[in-house]
């Protein structure tokens, strides 16, 4: 009896942490599909159901919402800065984790703590540099600033490389490996769900920052935009009145792809964190 | 050894790396905010810099007087293509697309790549003050940021007319707004950025909207609502400036001089919370507006030329609007005051094309430009001519603003104005909820917004 009241009291906590949680993604989805373009504050269901907003939204594009643009330019950013970064994060934390060479650990040390500044502290010097070098407004620009300091989140992946055992590079090495071949041939096999995990995280810094975006993308032409300052915005001012609910079919469309990945990947991903938490 | 030799190499070339990445860092926001600071020193170069590299184009208005046409003059020496960047507003969009490609196709010697952006003319100077450079060529902008931008450089002086007169052809009070210390720095676009009232007609009659009280009554009676997006200082204005208290910008372009809290200031305040105690009248913001429009709850708002569309089409043939009515402060029955604006179109003096920057901008202020722009969107011109038309003198949120412009200031205030005006309003419309004496709070609002600007 006790051990029912218990577990009924438990799932009702439960029960409202969840619709706290969930009730604002859920107005975000059902507005998505509302007839009525603007914030409608007095009604949580909108009135007339519609498709109309994700229709405008792929078919309709006019001068200051291209959305299929805007997707694809993230996409593209968000592809390359996933592999550029994800192959220095797997290099770094191999060099940390299976090399042994003076000053390790103090590098180590160094660029762990460089890493806890927030990126945005360089933000203002960032833009000047780059616009010496007439990359603002521009998308490989971007790729440089989302994976130029990709390197230094090596620390999650090299405690994982931490658990490989030594003896499997010893005996490579001894068998006459280059540090390359071990990296490639027998460390990279063997670290396949902290490749995940690391493909995911250096995905999602492009696809979801606005920050920078904001920054370097000011040209105000609404093709160079990536989702996130598109969806903003539509949120202006001027704008909301007529583009709400297809911000709203906007910001449904944008979390879909990340959350197949995270689906198919899934398995991985728990497996990546767990792994690369345990010490070595 | 050798391995050991690189790696410190390494090592010192990351760590150099490091401190120059910080030291630039330091290094360059200083600089960015140079020019900026320097400008009112370095305005004059910067005006004529381009003016130097492209002598035939912006001395061809001057040897206009001589008899030649200077646009003339302006295609002769312009060879290549005319590459600009445009800046309009996400509603002036398709039209400004249109009036571009009549642009194009009015100089069809030219080959031109104009790109056009959305920057909305409220943020305009947000964004062109975070880099001049990268501003676009031709922009559009509310002329309240008129002194910001031209101190930060980012404004050419409209030197010379190639098509029309811009000072004479277009409303006195909108050339001075294009002006800073009688020098013209803009094409005055619209003269309608100023609010006044909203009303069914089927709920108001015209002697109601004559007092706001009058109004609250009815609207009680009727189970409607009035709608004032009150906790904003721009609108809030209206209360204090109609009171006969002052608020205006000193001289130094920065800061404020502001009598809110002098005699009379407590009585305003307190006005302003006995209206909104009736619960009829209701603190809203604008987007919140356009839905209780929509839904039929507001019946009445305190809003600008931008709602009209909202409005007309809630209300069909009841959609009416007049100047601001008169409310009770202190016994005695005060005039509601107003904001005054215009919308301008600048020229970014770092533009590489300056003079056919300018030529464009004058095209998007003309007045057939701004007939059209009245047409789709039923914006106010400033242009003499195209306001004296008999559909413009027909429209009733023109009207209204006509009507209104008597009580109505030009908007001069420093950036320290809206937080504090903000919060005054944001308490007042909720009932002064912590029950701070008035003359206290109106005390604490004028010693924010008299602060000083480092």
């Amino acid at each position: 009896m006790k051990k029912t009241i218990n577990s009924i009291l438990r799932h009702l906590v439960l029960f409202l942490l969840a619709v706290v949680w969930l009730i604002p993604i859920l107005w975000l989805f059902v507005t998505s599909f509302s007839g009525y373009k603007g914030i409608n504050t007095s009604h949580f269901f909108p009135e007339t159901w519609t498709l109309d907003n994700y229709a405008q939204l792929f078919l309709r594009s006019d001068s200051i919402v291209q959305y299929n643009r805007w997707f694809l330019n993230t996409l593209v950013i968000a592809i390359f800065t996933c592999l550029i970064s994800t192959i220095l994060v797997l290099m770094v934390s191999y060099t940390m984790s299976k090399l042994r060479f003076p000053g390790r650990k103090s590098l180590m040390s160094f660029s762990i703590i460089l890493n806890m500044f927030p990126g945005v502290l360089s933000m203002i010097a960032i833009y000047f540099i780059l616009k010496t070098f007439n990359l603002t407004n521009s998308h490989i620009g971007m790729i440089i600033v989302y994976s130029a300091g990709a390197g230094l989140g090596f620390l999650i992946c090299k405690g994982f490389m931490d658990t490989i055992s030594v003896s499997l590079s010893e005996a490579a090495r001894l068998e006459g490996a280059s540090e390359a071949k071990i990296f490639w041939k027998i460390i990279i096999p063997l670290s396949k769900p902290i490749i995940v995990y690391t493909v995911i995280s250096s995905f999602l810094v492009p696809w979801g920052d606005f920050v920078f975006a904001k920054l370097m993308l000011n040209s105000g032409i609404a093709t160079d935009w990536t989702v996130a300052i598109g969806l903003f915005n539509m949120l202006g001012k001027s704008m909301i009145a007529k583009y709400f609910s297809v911000f709203c079919a906007g910001g449904v469309v944008i979390s879909v792809p990340i959350s197949i990945l995270f689906l198919i990947m899934q398995k991985f991903y728990v497996e990546g964190i767990t792994g690369g938490s345990v010490k070595g | 050894m050798k391995k050991k030799v690189l790696a410190t190499l390494l090592a010192t070339a990351m760590t150099v790396g490091c401190l120059t990445g910080c030291g630039g860092g330091a290094a360059e926001s200083p600089a960015a905010e140079a020019p900026a600071a320097e400008a009112p020193a370095a305005e004059e170069p910067a005006a004529e810099a381009p003016a130097a590299d492209e002598a035939p184009e912006v001395e061809a208005p001057a040897t206009a007087e001589e008899g030649t046409d200077p646009v003339a003059n302006l295609i002769a020496a312009t060879t290549g293509t005319v590459t600009l960047k445009v800046w309009a507003s996400e509603e002036d969009q398709d039209l400004t697309n249109k009036l571009l490609d009549d642009f194009k196709a009015a100089y069809p010697d030219v080959t031109f790549d104009i790109t056009l952006g959305a920057e909305s003319e409220s943020t305009a100077k947000d964004t062109v003050l975070t880099d001049v450079e990268a501003v676009a060529d031709v922009y559009a902008f509310a002329d309240d940021q008129i002194n910001d931008l031209v101190n930060a450089g980012a404004l050419q002086e409209v030197v010379a007319n190639y098509t029309f007169d811009v000072v004479n052809e277009n409303a006195t009070g909108a050339v001075e707004a294009a002006a800073v210390d009688g020098k013209v720095y803009a094409y005055p676009m619209t003269a309608d950025n100023g609010y006044f009232m909203f009303y069914d007609s089927s709920v108001f009659s015209e002697s109601d909207v004559q007092s706001l009280e009058k109004m609250i009554e009815v609207a009680d009676a009727a189970g409607k609502k009035i709608a004032m997006d009150i906790s904003n200082g721009w609108y809030i204005y209206s209360f204090f400036q109609g009171a006969g208290l002052e608020l205006k910008l000193n001289d130094d372009g920065l800061t404020n001089t502001c009598t809110w809290n002098g005699p009379g200031g407590t009585d305003v305040a307190q006005a302003i919370l006995d209206l909104t105690a009736s619960g009829v009248l209701v603190d809203m913001s604008d987007e919140d507006m356009a839905t209780q429009i929509a839904e039929g709850n507001v019946v009445a708002c305190v809003n600008g030329t931008w709602r009209a569309e909202t409005a007309a089409e809630a209300w069909g043939d009841n959609y009416a609007a007049t100047k601001l009515p008169t409310f009770k402060a202190g016994g005695k029955d005060c005039q509601m005051s107003s904001y005054s604006g215009y919308k301008l179109v600048g020229v970014n003096p770092h533009s590489a094309n300056v003079g056919w920057a300018m030529l464009l901008a004058e095209f998007l202020t003309n007045e057939a430009a701004q007939t059209a722009r009245f047409e789709a969107r039923g914006l106010g011109p400033s242009n003499l001519a195209a306001a004296s038309s008999d559909a413009v003198q027909a429209n009733p949120a023109i009207a209204a603003l006509a009507e209104q412009a008597a009580y109505a200031t030009p908007q001069r205030v420093g950036g320290n104005f809206w937080s504090p005006a903000e919060t005054l309003g944001q308490i007042l419309a909720s009932g002064n909820p912590d029950g701070t004496d008035l003359q206290e709070l109106l005390d604490t609002t004028v010693e924010g917004i008299t602060a000083p600007v480092e």
